[in-house]
């Protein structure tokens, strides 16, 4: 299989995080009834014009600037021309000519390590209606028509689904980042063309695409099942049809969904009805000052300043509301690396269990801290704490208030835990003569006993360290 | 297919989303054939160097709308030309693709 | 003051009525008008909420806005009465008014001769007085030729100058609202209420809206006013060729300082295809949207796609059709650069040369259309290639968005012929001062 190189590029759309549409005043809303958040605009009523949505265009600055693209700051638009149910003016506003972003690039991470795949444009344009079939016929919602989109094309840079997937991660996580569209793939706000082709030599081979992904880990697997499918067909001799399939999760294979026709004539020109508009320089630049700091930086950051492992850092950068809670916590907390545990760890799995986000954990991040401190300075064990941590959930209580009323505090004076070590060693002579007799694990066995007398509270530490000096008077 | 054949014609206007009778195809290829010469005609027109004019002026305009809602339609209105409304969308024959 | 002595609204519906069946002008009669205000009348491309706006085209027979243009609206706001819809070559396409779904309308003055077109309807009826104000489109001097036909005043302001949120488009880089009057002061104070930026529509002008009535100067002494040689001196009729020649020798009595300009003859003759090629492209992509779906009138079919189909072929003439073929066939990606992009190069090259003519100079006149309205049934609408440049030289200012408008100019055999005045964008001021300066010299002849 690979005797053959695979060359994948990746067409991406992005639904913007805008209230109105990108041509008209009416609003952007999800699971709204049918045919309630439309203007004469969307439904390309005779005599209608667009008007440009400038949050619109400053969401493609962001992502521009995210993706680094250079921005055009001349915003042209052009049309796009053909006929479909769900196109209402019969041609989409698009940008052909002069796309707002060109030649970006994102880095990704992949066992062999870092990769930069190119960006080739980034443009706006605008959504289509929203159609389902049934055997009367067919049904059209323009609640969805002219919704703004920035369609993101990669350059063929990619060349294993394992790449393929990766870049559509890392862009999805900076877009996600710079709040520019909620680039969620299950419900269609960020949607993935996978072109693929194989070739045996430096040529390209014939490619075909695939649509309606629906998650980065079926892109993955999709990509993979269509390279193993097209070089099937090579290994025989055959050849690959140009066509539009998509993935089939049960099967976990490629289906086709319509063979390619010839190329289809869009007969792109400029659209007449809007000027060429120049953006001020100055507003891009404090777009750009202003944006969210990225995964990359954030990572970085986190590494940096909190002293955590590469690991670490991807894993609480990947989900920004997990950074934000990391952050929150650790700016009141003494151990950055030990908070970084309890949010990846024990706090991570307590909010799956218990079906709840990091914005809403019922543990608020300073109390987190305040439970990590506890243990930094003694005051608890490691493991004490887990138990506070569960009430914690439970009750919304702060640590140190059910320190208290637990009465968990760990004894930690010398005298008490001596009290009860010569306890233990005066009602334990055999484990003396074991310890004696070279058998550390008497130890152990002791150090219990001291836990069992002071119901968990003596300092194990301080316990083991006792016992070994008064084994060494006995 | 020929280039401005009968079929060829056929072609252009069902991608059009209409049709035409022997008769329009017909006065049709006569009009191309002023098309044609039209060619001609600007092919001798010098225009190295020129940009196309798209738009009367050509200044760039700086008004960007505000991302403020307005102008949205209710059920109702939206709906209110369409031939064929069901469960509040527009209804129509299955689409082929 | 303007709009002063005008008709009432009940007065205009009746007027509108006895004429209909000699004009064949209007598509619908408002009979429920509110009675207070002007009446004023609308070409039926003119989207009014409420009531059937059809464009004359079968395919919007039965189409009802449920939104006004912005025209609209400010005309209501400033106490105009919309009274009836008028008839139109079907989507603007044509310059007869033959082409309309309700038949051909007719000449205000010889029932055997066009109206001119698109504006037709508005037209005629404006020149029969059914209302002191008429409201039409000018993408190819749809407003100024059958101004021209019909004795009274069209104006085409600058491009942008007023909205066209609300118009049923023809041609989008050509279209203008224009409108009709019967004198230059009611021509600026419609301007006035008809001007100004709309952010609905992004082509529209953010120049500030001059106080033209109240500012009207008919003072020709001092301005230099330049004649057309080349339009001018291409008119064959007799008397439009003496009019003309008379009112310059009188403007120059009145203190006008004559100068001549003139364009090449081989940019003259690219006027009428570089026209038909830019508009016809245009309007197929921008007529896209009327397919039955979501409005006007649906033909069934067994597919959406059939759907389509039927409801297009019914609904668009002939005529029109082949003007979409045309128009697609420019678009093709591989014929772009020969015809439609080829056609808009040559659009810069005519409007620079057009543009030179000002120069220095206030306004430029010339005969408007070269012959009275043609009889019915000599005419017919060129539907592509090439026209003599005489007929379609008023193109020139829809190709540069500079501001234009006809004054009659005399009348042959009883029927009418018109002056064009043009002035540079946005100096509207100007081409009204000087129309008002020709109107006194005019009244003035018609007197001797």
């Amino acid at each position: 299989m690979s005797k053959y190189k695979t060359t994948i590029g990746i067409e991406i759309h992005c639904e913007l995080k805008t209230g109105t549409k990108m041509f008209s005043g009416a609003p952007v809303k999800f699971g709204e009834t049918a045919n309630t958040c439309t203007s004469v605009v969307d439904l390309a009523m005779p005599g209608t014009l667009p008007s440009v949505n400038k949050e619109a265009v400053r969401l493609a600055i962001k992502a521009c600037t995210g993706l680094h693209c250079d921005i055009d700051p001349l915003v042209k638009f052009d049309r796009k021309n053909y006929y479909y149910s769900d196109l209402p003016k019969g041609f989409q506003i698009t940008q052909q000519f002069h796309p707002i972003g060109r030649d970006g690039y994102v880095e990704i991470e992949t066992e062999e390590g870092s990769k930069r795949i190119r960006i080739e444009r980034i443009h706006m344009e605008e959504d289509t209606a929203k159609q389902f079939h049934r055997e009367t016929g067919t049904y059209i919602d323009f609640n969805r028509a002219g919704v703004p989109l920035v369609e993101i094309v990669s350059r063929p840079d990619m060349h294993s689904a394992e790449e393929a997937a990766a870049y559509v991660d890392t862009l999805r996580q900076i877009l996600l980042y710079l709040n520019v569209s909620d680039v969620k793939m299950e419900e269609g706000s960020m949607r993935c063309d996978v072109n693929i082709s194989l070739s045996a030599d430096d040529s390209l081979g014939t490619k075909t695409e695939i649509k309606n992904l629906n998650s980065i880990a079926n892109v993955q697997k999709a990509v993979a099942a269509e390279i193993e499918r097209q070089s099937r067909i090579l290994d025989e001799g055959g050849r690959v049809e140009q066509a539009t399939r998509r993935y089939d999760e049960s099967q976990k294979t490629t289906v086709l969904m319509r063979k390619k026709e010839g190329a289809v004539d869009y007969k792109y020109f400029p659209e007449p009805n809007i000027f060429p508009i120049q953006l001020d320089p100055v507003w891009i630049r404090d777009i750009q000052d202003s944006m969210e700091e990225l995964p990359a930086a954030r990572r970085a950051r986190f590494m940096k300043d909190y002293g955590l492992g590469e690991y670490d850092a991807q894993v609480l950068v990947a989900d920004p509301a997990m950074a934000d809670y990391y952050e929150e916590a650790a700016k009141a907390a003494k151990d950055a690396k030990k908070t970084a545990n309890w949010v990846i760890g024990d706090l991570s799995a307590a909010l799956n269990r218990d079906n709840r986000t990091f914005a809403n954990a019922g543990v608020a991040p300073e109390h987190l801290a305040q439970l990590v401190n506890l243990v930094a300075d003694g005051t608890i064990s490691g493991k004490q704490a887990k138990t506070v941590f569960e009430d914690m959930l439970s009750s919304g209580k702060e640590p140190a208030k059910i320190v208290e009323e637990k009465g968990m505090k760990q004894v930690t004076d010398e005298g008490a835990i001596l009290a009860l070590v010569t306890e233990v060693l005066d009602a334990n002579p055999k484990s003396i003569e074991d310890y004696k007799a070279g058998k550390d694990r008497a130890i152990g066995f002791l150090v219990g006993q001291v836990m069992k007398k002071s119901r968990g509270t003596a300092n194990p530490k301080r316990t083991n360290e006792l016992i070994r000096e008064e084994l060494a008077k006995r | 297919m020929e280039k401005f054949s009968t079929e060829y014609f056929r072609k252009l206007a069902s991608d059009l989303k209409f049709s035409l009778t022997d008769e329009e195809i017909e006065a049709l290829k006569k009009d191309f054939e002023a098309v044609e010469a039209q060619v001609h005609l600007f092919e001798q027109v010098d225009t190295e160097g020129v940009e196309p004019m798209i738009w009367p002026f050509e200044t760039p305009t700086v008004f960007l709308r505000e991302d403020v809602e307005n102008e949205t339609l209710d059920q109702k209105e939206a709906l209110a030309n369409a031939d064929d409304v069901r469960m509040g969308h527009v209804h129509v024959p299955k689409v082929v693709k | 003051m303007a709009f002063e002595q005008t008709v009432s609204v009940q007065e205009s519906l009746r007027r509108i009525h006895d004429l209909q069946p000699e004009l064949n002008a209007a598509v619908t009669v408002i009979d429920d008008a509110p009675e207070t205000g002007i009446p004023v009348i609308l070409k039926d491309n003119i989207s009014t909420k409420g009531i059937r706006t059809t464009a004359s085209s079968k395919i919007l027979d039965n189409y009802v806005p449920v939104y006004d243009a912005t025209i609209v609206t400010k005309l209501k706001e400033a106490g105009f009465t919309p009274v009836a819809k008028a008839s139109m070559d079907e989507l603007g396409m044509g310059g007869t008014n033959r082409n309309a779904a309700t038949g051909p309308v007719h000449n205000a003055w010889d029932h055997d001769r066009i109206s001119g077109g698109s504006s037709g309807g508005s037209a005629v009826l404006a020149a029969r007085q059914a209302a002191p104000l008429a409201i039409g489109s000018d993408t190819g001097d749809s407003v100024r030729k059958p101004a021209s036909y019909n004795g009274v005043i069209g104006v085409k302001p600058t491009y942008g100058r007023i909205s066209r949120y609300g118009i049923i488009p023809y041609a989008s880089s050509l279209d203008h609202v224009g409108y009709f009057t019967t004198t230059v002061r009611d021509a600026a104070a419609a301007l006035e209420i008809l001007a100004g930026r709309d952010d609905h529509d992004m082509t529209s002008s953010l120049e500030p809206v001059g106080h033209y009535e109240a500012e009207l100067d008919p003072s020709l002494e001092g301005k230099t006013i330049a004649v057309f040689d080349t339009v001018a001196d291409a008119v064959q009729d007799p008397v439009i060729r003496q009019a003309f020649a008379d009112l310059v020798k009188k403007m120059e009595a009145a203190g006008a300082k004559i100068v001549h300009v003139s364009m090449p003859e081989q940019l003259m003759n690219l006027i009428a295809p570089v026209y038909k090629t830019i508009a016809n492209s245009e309007a197929a992509a921008n007529h896209s949207n009327l397919d039955g779906i979501r409005f006007g009138v649906r033909k069934p079919g067994e597919s959406v796609e059939d759907v389509m189909t039927a409801s297009r072929t019914a609904g668009f003439s002939s005529y029109v059709r082949a003007r979409f073929v045309i128009g697609s066939y420019s678009l093709f990606e591989e014929n772009q650069d020969r015809l439609f992009r080829k056609a808009q190069k040559i659009r810069r090259l005519i409007s620079d040369a057009y543009a030179q003519m000002f120069d220095g100079v206030d306004a430029v006149i010339c005969p408007a259309a070269p012959t009275v309205a043609p009889l019915l049934e000599e005419s017919s609408d060129v539907r592509f290639g090439q026209d003599e440049f005489v007929e379609e030289h008023m193109q020139l200012a829809n190709f540069t968005g500079y501001p234009s408008m006809v004054l009659p100019m005399g009348r042959e055999n009883g029927l009418p012929f018109a002056v064009e005045i043009a002035a540079k964008p946005f100096a509207e001021q100007m081409m009204f001062d000087v129309a008002a300066g020709m109107e006194e010299i005019l009244e003035e002849t018609s007197h001797e």
